[in-house]
């Protein structure tokens, strides 16, 4: 194993991981995916599968199934991102990349979206998420058994395992060997850190504490066309170098190879069910103030946790009068987000934290309950290395304005931030409702989030904070501001063994519609202390095998694909479309 | 007047009495290019003289910002009044040369560019802004002043702080929660600021950094082109020295 291993980190960007070659599809001398090759269906062609979202789980769902010469076509809301062209290395003109539609965000602990968690665009969130792509532990898929809180997955780590180090040859994940959780290593080594990590892990050790490089999505090396990483630290801001993994370039380049069609600028406003049958037969979207109707054999819906059940409760049947896959009163609810305050320490040297990726080291060493800290399940220490805007609104979070706030900036190269990932609880108060006197430029309702923490969250989040706090002590900060925020979205269409509890069953199938399928992080019933994507990806990867598995057992179905028309190719146009 | 060396954390509000800094007069002027105020930490760093080293695209975007100050197009004249003394105060720019931050507030509002969420007790962003201007007034007449911006100083700063912490009451504050207000304007009143070129020469920060990257990563290191700070270095014998005046 440590040789294979060995030989692997030596290779590392020459080697293509299995069945995917979308780093080698890019283009050598642009960023953009290469589009001219693409297929365009017709919208009266039903294809196999029509998905809602190009994000995390959409954009791997595609490329698997596409590989599989199913024929797929992905309906995104947002662009067609160019890095060069669309992107740029500022921190106020990375506004494009989040949601920013009219959200209403209510609760006694209110959830800031937009920028904080929600993407928008082929790439989803995972273009502006800071990298980080740790797996889940063994533990989070049986939270209920061990601790009494939360609920049992319906699958175990063990059926994710293959999929996460599958994925992590995609990315590919570069980071030290992982001992928390399954202890594994990771197909790239770890990127060097900047001074302020470099501070933060001695500290962490004079408390007996440790910390790791990673594991993040980010080259660590040139591979294939994508180059390396140049630590110019906007990883929140979209990556323009193409270094940083996201579904736009570890995955939708060989989705389009293999026949795959992404439409972008498409959102869609209602999954259509045929009362008659009780299945979907499509999805009505909108292009250009043009209302249009993709037919499709089967749905997978991939918005996330706040859109996935936007859209199904704004799909209203018969058979569904509450919304599609809700008679159960299950849509929306147990919607989850991690805790996530930040501590920010100062120190005599200059740490420039602008620089380098914001994602550096990490600590799942209180990720496990222990009893002793008088709450169940736990958090993670990660960095990260917020730019002006973001460390301003940190100060202000402390409860800095005028002239002290304006001082604290003009300190800003002194200063190395610290947050943790805190498992917060699902409840099923908490919960993605649709707002029907409220809605957005196509006539359809909004969706309203309601967040509030419970006993067990606020202890968590208490001590958490407290940690990090005594890490820059023993690391010899000088002084500290601290903020309270959240990160990442997940939950509000939960899988589970039970209808009556979850929307989704154990392969991500609507419990009453038997082609509707959820491939996003909504379906996780518990979200563990590990950033999402990861997991996303994961979940979506064994979705994909899930329904080959199904396809192959029926016959018919596969005689009726194979006698389909070829599919309709566009003319090649310049610069693509 | 003794020089400051930034090694110590002395100067930083949390560590002093009154949890307010030192007067910023007491740094070195800028003498490359502007900072707000010309306060200077890095008084011979200015970042738009690495301009060349940006893309394009970001090159343009940062250079819009220095060049065209937007008009005021959404709010009245009465509001810009109390508004632009309430960002001034916020960000403690009581002298030219200033970053316009209402003027750029005013374009995203004017343009329609939301943040994607807003509070279910609140209304939406731009009405936030309008009943702002009314409850800063509201709260300068609880002080007995005739309105905000004509308020003495102390009396500004008493209301602002009292909005930052939550604690206005009365009028518009009794139907729109002070602290989210507090939120929602602040955080579009720093990502002006601080999207600034001025603001990023002020406080040393390497800014645009595609394609050219970074290379030196460490505790105390900077690239050859980042900014040395000014500290160990008094700003009275340094100018004299100089031969050059302050603004």
């Amino acid at each position: 194993m440590s040789r294979r291993h060995e030989l692997r980190t030596l290779l590392r960007g020459a080697l293509r991981p299995p069945d995917n070659d979308s780093a080698f599809l890019l283009d050598v001398h642009r960023r953009a995916v290469p589009q001219e090759r693409m297929a365009r269906y017709d919208d009266s062609y039903p294809v196999d599968l029509v998905i809602v979202g190009a994000g995390a789980g959409g954009g791997t769902l595609a490329q698997r199934l596409a590989r599989r010469g199913w024929k797929v076509v992905v309906l995104e809301s947002g662009p067609f991102w160019d890095p060069d062209e669309d992107w740029v290395s500022d921190e106020a003109g990375s506004h494009r990349l989040y949601w920013t539609d009219e959200r209403i965000t209510g609760g006694s602990d209110p959830v800031e979206l937009g920028k904080n968690n929600s993407g928008h665009g082929v790439g989803g969130s995972m273009v502006h998420y800071a990298g980080y792509c740790p797996r889940f532990h063994p533990s989070d898929f049986e939270v209920r058994s061990r601790d009494g809180v939360g609920e049992d997955w319906p699958i175990r780590y063990w059926d994710l395992k293959p999929h996460y180090e599958r994925l992590e040859l995609e990315l590919p994940v570069a980071g030290d060997y992982w001992p928390w959780g399954d202890p594994h290593r990771y197909p790239h080594t770890p990127h060097p850190i900047a001074g302020g990590a470099d501070a933060a892990r001695d500290g962490a050790k004079k408390l007996g504490i440790e910390m790791r490089v990673g594991p993040v999505g980010i080259t660590n090396g040139s591979f294939g066309n994508r180059p390396h990483c140049i630590y110019r630290g906007y990883c929140l801001q979209g990556c323009k170098v193409n270094a940083k993994a996201s579904p736009l370039v570890t995955h939708i380049p060989d989705a389009i190879e293999h026949g795959a069609e992404i439409r972008a600028h498409c959102m869609v406003t209602e999954v259509v069910l045929d009362d008659a049958s009780g299945q979907v037969t499509g999805v009505r979207y909108v292009s250009d103030g043009r209302e249009r109707f993709q037919r499709a054999d089967a749905v997978a819906v991939a918005g996330y946790s706040i859109e996935t059940p936007r859209l199904l409760l704004n799909s209203t049947s018969r058979r569904f009068p509450h919304g599609l896959a809700n008679n159960n009163d299950q849509v929306g609810r147990c919607v989850m987000v991690q805790g996530a305050p930040q501590v920010a320490g100062r120190f005599p040297d200059e740490m420039r934290m602008y620089k380098a990726p914001p994602p550096e080291i990490c600590s799942e060493q209180f990720y496990e309950t222990d009893e002793q800290r008088g709450f169940v399940r736990g958090f993670a220490i990660q960095t990260v290395g917020p730019l002006p805007i973001e460390h301003a609104q940190h100060i202000a979070g402390h409860g800095h304005w005028g002239p002290a706030l304006r001082e604290y900036m003009r300190d800003y190269n002194h200063w190395y931030t610290l947050g943790i990932l805190a498992e917060l609880l699902p409840q099923p108060e908490n919960r993605v409702t649709v707002v029907s006197d409220v809605t957005d430029q196509n006539g359809i309702p909004v969706a309203r989030m309601d967040y509030s923490q419970c006993e067990n969250d606020r202890k968590n989040i208490a001590f958490g904070k407290q940690t990090i706090h005594d890490i820059f002590e023993a690391a010899g900060a000088q002084d500290f501001l601290i903020t309270d925020r959240y990160a990442h979205l997940v939950g509000g269409c939960r899988m589970g063994s039970d209808p009556e509890q979850s929307v989704v069953d154990a392969d991500q199938r609507c419990w009453d519609v038997p082609n509707l399928f959820i491939a996003d992080g909504s379906v996780m019933p518990t979200q563990g202390s590990a950033n999402p994507a990861l997991t996303i990806m994961a979940l979506a990867s064994r979705l994909a095998e899930r329904l080959e598995l199904k396809r192959t057992g029926s016959d018919s179905a596969a005689r009726r694909r194979r006698s389909r028309r070829p599919r309709r190719r566009a003319p090649i146009q310049a610069g693509g479309g | 007047m003794a020089a400051r060396d930034f090694r110590n954390a002395e100067h930083l509000p949390n560590l002093r009495p009154d949890q307010q800094p030192a007067s910023p007069e007491e740094l070195p002027r800028q003498r490359n290019g502007v900072t707000p105020q010309m306060h200077g930490r890095y008084p011979d760093y200015n970042v738009l003289d690495e301009s060349e080293h940006w893309d394009e695209i970001t090159r343009r975007l940062v250079f819009e910002r220095v060049e065209s100050t937007p008009p005021i197009r959404f709010f009245t004249d009465a509001e810009a009044r109390t508004l632009g003394m309430f960002c001034d105060l916020v960000m403690a720019q009581d002298r030219e040369p200033k970053i316009a931050v209402l003027n750029m507030v005013d374009a995203k509002l004017f343009e329609g560019q939301l943040d994607g969420f807003r509070y279910a007790d609140m209304p939406e962003d731009r009405e936030t802004w309008r009943r702002l201007a009314l409850g800063l007034d509201a709260a300068a007449r609880q002080h007995g002043a005739g309105d905000f911006a004509g308020a003495a100083t102390d009396v500004q700063m008493r209301v602002v702080d009292a909005l930052a912490k939550g604690e206005l009451r009365g009028e518009v504050w009794d139907e729109m929660p002070p602290a989210k207000t507090w939120k929602v304007v602040s955080r579009a009143i720093l990502s002006a600021f601080y999207s600034h070129p001025w603001a990023w020469s002020e406080i040393g920060f390497g800014g645009p950094a595609y394609p050219r990257g970074y290379a030196r990563l460490g505790a105390g290191q900077r690239e050859n082109w980042e900014g040395a700070p000014a500290f160990e270095t008094d700003p009275v014998k340094d100018t004299e020295q100089r031969g050059v005046q302050g603004t």
